[in-house]
């Protein structure tokens, strides 16, 4: 099992939830959350007052797969994520040793369908 | 004991039987208290006689709902052991852990407390509940003497000093639980026990009669009232028996699986009563919705009393020497009292009139009406003889209502009156309606008013994601369209329409005739209701980072005025959903495509200009409105202003500018004055010239004037249109009929020359100039040189002040900087101006520019 965790533009999370949920992945957890790579911030003056946004908003997905269905949701991610500009975030994964349904106690793959 | 169990279940099975087969919930209620109480009684005279004891020195109590037979079927019993001294709680303690162990067995939830005679003396203060719980005691089993001893002797006492401690205590758990529940009943799926307008709500209410001694005429409660209280009491306890019954478990929540299940079987409705009118779970909680206010109004008439309180002699004197503080009001039906409105003349309210400015006044001032005040209101309402008069209210009354600061603080209780839907049935579609959605906490009207009551808030931001948005409340023009806008935004979600928006605009449609709004108004309030949404799906959707997304977004708002209202709409519907919609993560999304898209409008002014034989329908408009007999005239006059001119000009003022250009043949200096509801507005139209800008706002500085908008545009004739909005801060105009003509003279011969400006400025800017302003603000100067092809872009920030203006115009001039473009506008005492500036029709070198920067500096410090 893998830890899928990627950090979208918020513009983009509407199309990459349809798309992975099109691929047959509906769970997921979907977090606000703000950030910067190599896209830094920038500063808006309005009336007078400076708006500096050197944390850009963002919106991070986490989702833990059985491995067969990690690469389609990495490509799925990639394919709808991308619009070829600086800010457009990153995917991680990780390997998880064990997942637990806490309703009925069931183990591994199982408690994640 | 070991049959007790298996004929407890049948029993209660056949209670259950019985309520499904509709048995009344008091019934039903009544039915297993019986049951709970023999079978305690039974099991704890076999347990005692088993062990051998007598019952000497300790008895049983039912306190809370059980105390009062109100015991719903998986309700705890909530039981006090009470022992004579500390060593008949010592001896009692293995019978008591057998007794509840046996209970428990037989399926009773027993929720013990355990005090002796003499700490039952004590008041504690940590645990106010135990001791409401205890108002509601009732002898169960045991020693019944020491039973007496208690109630009779031991409590009293203390319970009567203790009156004021637990008043305070009960009005304190009360007001923490309504405002977990975000005080309202209106929730689309309420608990029926503890959010507003629940049971908890009739008990809370009950214990406060109870603890102030029963006086009725403290609570001042009618007949009819305390039947309505009856009504709404049987019905939410059948809904309690319901929802135990179907959970199986003390879940009281009305879920909308068994909202459904409630409406079919027409729960709580009396036979007679219509039942299979109401069969849709939307009407069935409509009925839910109104017996819930039922008691939840009264419980708030009651927190609104005094606490009733054991008064020394001294006090007693003081209080009667003290008369009620009454704010000026005198003549008025009503006046504020203890800071709560409350009514002087009950039957002056028969005049409607008189009615609509008790709303108007709790608009303006945000002081609340009195609960008293809103029971009275239907009394004089339905008095057959207090004939209504001036019975419907003209737009304009309730413009006044919706452009106030704290219109919520009206429309609440309009609402709750039916005054709301007398003037806006529209809305009536939506009262209490709920709509399935996981995603919104509460019912339609509900979400719709605190829509409004988010944006007043802003006056002060309870927290930092209404700070932003605070100034743009204060600003916004024309707030009676955007609060009309928010009020039937979403009554299209009450019709039987696929797509809410469009029944909403219907409902405008009717509105907007009953009320007479003007086509502009419907027109904004069309554009708002249409577009609610699209702000929030443009920073969900889109990278508002990208300058393509904020033109577009621009593109579709046209005007800097109406990005305000729609923002503030924006910001209120995400933040009315529920509590946490509106994340800090949002706000800040929002405000960064306001901001930006707010930009854009000042940066690319005289980049879209407009090209007159685009714009057929505007121009057979104005000839229609002028009677032209064509439109060669027009597009002359229209043909290179900045887009925004149209925009911000209704096409009757536009035909009016065009009156005004036509006679500048005969006159070149052409001028407009009019007089709006708290400020003039000023056009001049004339052929450019050096100055211009800065020798008007001279005369109006001269004359005492604050302008707090302006803007100037030139069409491609080089003829200039500057308008100006000012108040008049010492009246002369308004006080002075005859001056508004000297006036009117006096700028016609600044501007032709006639006249020198300075006579006029002398003694004016130094008397103004004397006064402190309340607010810093410090001066910022910035230049642009890439938002605009053809002009240097100069955005001053600073302090406001008469004659200002003057100040900037003049230096301008000074260094030959020509205005292209002007758009001025203040913010409380800060200035906002934005210049596109050329000299000899070039952008601004950057020498000039620093010149600039260091003469407007030392003018504005």
């Amino acid at each position: 099992m893998i830890k899928l965790e990627a950090i979208i533009q918020p513009s983009r999370f509407e199309s990459v939830k349809d798309a992975l949920c099109e691929i047959g992945i509906e769970g997921m957890t979907v977090t606000e959350v703000r950030g910067h790579g190599r896209q830094k911030g920038h500063t808006e003056v309005y009336r007078g007052r400076e708006y500096t946004v050197d944390l850009l908003p963002k919106i991070k997905l986490e989702m833990v797969l059985p491995d067969k269905l990690v690469d389609k949701a990495v490509d799925t991610i990639l394919k709808t994520a991308k619009t070829g500009k600086i800010g457009d975030g990153k995917i991680f994964l990780t390997r998880v040793d064990d997942a637990i349904r806490i309703r009925n106690e069931e183990r591994g793959e199982n408690a994640l369908q | 004991m070991a049959t007790l169990g298996p004929q407890v279940d049948a029993e209660r099975q056949r209670i259950r039987e019985r309520f499904d087969a509709g048995t009344s919930a008091r019934e039903t209620l009544q039915a297993l208290c019986e049951m709970a109480d023999r079978n305690i009684q039974q099991v704890w005279a076999e347990l005692q006689s088993g062990h051998g004891t007598e019952s000497q020195g300790l008895c049983l109590l039912a306190l809370g709902g059980y105390g009062r037979k109100l015991l719903f079927p998986y309700s705890d019993l909530d039981i006090l052991f009470l022992f004579g001294n500390e060593k008949a709680e010592r001896d009692f303690r293995p019978l008591i852990a057998e007794f509840s162990k046996t209970l428990w067995d037989m399926g009773f939830r027993v929720s013990s407390a355990g005090r002796t005679l003499e700490e039952c003396k004590r008041i504690e203060e940590d645990n106010a509940e135990f001791h409401l719980a205890l108002l509601d005691r009732r002898f169960l089993a045991g020693d019944a003497e020491l039973f007496e001893r208690l109630d009779t002797k031991v409590l009293p006492g203390p319970e009567r000093q203790a009156r004021p401690f637990l008043m305070a205590q009960l009005r304190k758990l009360t007001r923490e639980r309504l405002t977990r529940y975000g005080n309202t009943i209106f929730h689309l799926e309420p608990n029926v026990k503890e959010s507003p307008g629940g049971m908890r709500d009739y008990q809370a209410a009950a214990w406060m009669r109870q603890i102030s001694g029963e006086k009725r005429e403290v609570w001042n409660s009618t007949v009819a009232e305390e039947e309505l209280t009856g009504n709404a009491v049987n019905f939410l306890s059948a809904i309690r028996c319901f929802l135990h019954y179907n959970n199986e478990r003390n879940d009281n929540t009305l879920t909308y699986e068994l909202q459904a299940k409630a409406a079919e079987r027409a729960l709580g409705l009396p036979v007679n009563a219509g039942r299979d009118a109401v069969r849709s779970p939307a009407d069935w909680m409509r009925v839910y919705f109104r017996q819930a206010r039922t008691l939840n109004r009264q419980l708030l008439r009651y927190m609104e009393q005094k606490a009733p309180s054991q008064q020394s002699l001294r006090q007693r004197i003081f209080n009667a020497a003290r008369v009620p503080k009454i704010e000026p009001g005198g003549s008025k039906a009503f006046a504020v009292r203890d800071g709560l409105l409350e009514i002087n003349d009950q039957t002056a309210l028969a005049d409607r009139t008189v009615l609509y400015a008790l709303f108007a006044e709790a608009a303006k001032t945000g002081v609340p009406l009195s609960r008293e005040t809103e029971r009275t209101i239907p009394y004089v309402m339905l008095h057959p003889e207090l004939p209504a008069r001036n019975a419907p209210l003209p737009w304009q009354a309730f413009q006044e209502i919706l452009a106030s600061d704290f219109p919520g603080v009206a429309l609440r209780p309009m609402q709750r009156l039916g005054l709301l839907t007398d003037i806006l049935p529209e809305f009536a579609a939506i009262d209490s309606l709920v709509v399935r959605d996981f995603y919104h906490r509460y019912t339609v009207d509900e979400h719709t008013l605190r829509t409004i009551e988010h944006l007043q808030e802003l006056a002060n931001p309870p927290d930092a994601r209404g700070v932003n948005y605070s100034s743009l409340w204060k600003t916004v023009e024309r707030r009676d369209l955007l609060i009309l806008s928010l009020l039937l935004h979403d009554v299209g979600k009450g019709m039987p329409v696929e797509n809410h928006v469009a029944g909403s605009l219907t409902a405008l449609d009717s509105a907007a005739a009953r009320l007479q709004l003007t086509a502009d108004e419907k027109a904004e309030v069309h554009f708002l209701i249409e577009r609610h949404l699209d702000m929030s799906a443009t920073v969900q959707r889109r990278d508002i980072f990208d300058p393509t997304t904020v033109s577009g977004f621009a593109a579709l708002v046209q005007t800097p005025e109406r990005l305000q209202r729609l923002c503030l709409l924006t910001y209120a519907d995400i933040h009315a959903v529920n509590p946490e919609a509106l994340t800090p993560w949002k706000a800040e999304m929002l405000w960064q495509l306001f901001v930006a898209t707010s930009n854009h409008f000042s940066r690319t002014l005289d980049r879209d200009r407009l090209h007159a034989l685009d714009e057929v329908p505007v121009l057979q408009q104005i000839r229609q409105l002028t009677n032209s007999t064509s439109t060669e005239s027009i597009q002359r006059f229209l043909e290179g202003f900045p887009r925004r001119y149209l925009a911000v000009h209704s096409a009757a003022e536009i035909a009016s500018h065009f009156a005004l250009y036509q006679k500048l043949d005969s006159d070149p200096v052409q001028t407009q004055l009019v007089a709006t509801q708290h400020a003039f507005s000023l056009t001049l139209l004339t052929a450019d010239r050096p100055a211009l800008f800065a020798s008007i706002a001279g005369v109006l500085a001269g004359w005492g004037m604050n302008i707090i908008k302006a803007d100037a545009f030139g069409n491609a004739a080089g003829v200039v249109l500057d308008t100006f909005h000012f108040t008049d801060l010492h009246h002369t105009l308004e006080l002075n009929p005859s001056e508004v003509e000297r006036f009117r003279k006096s700028l016609n011969d600044v501007v032709r020359g006639k006249a020198p400006l300075e006579a006029l400025l002398k003694g004016r800017e130094q008397a103004s100039r004397q006064r402190a302003p309340k607010v810093e603000v410090v001066t910022r100067i910035s230049f642009d040189d890439t938002s605009s092809m053809h002009s240097t872009l100069l955005e001053i920030v600073t302090q406001d002040h008469p004659g200002l203006l003057h100040e900037i115009g003049a230096a301008l001039a000074r260094l030959g900087c020509n205005i292209e473009v002007a758009l001025v506008d203040t913010e409380g005492q800060k200035a906002i101006d934005v210049f596109y500036l050329t000299a000899q029709n070039k952008k601004l070198s950057a020498q000039k520019q620093e010149t600039l920067r260091e003469l407007l500096a030392g003018t504005l410090g």
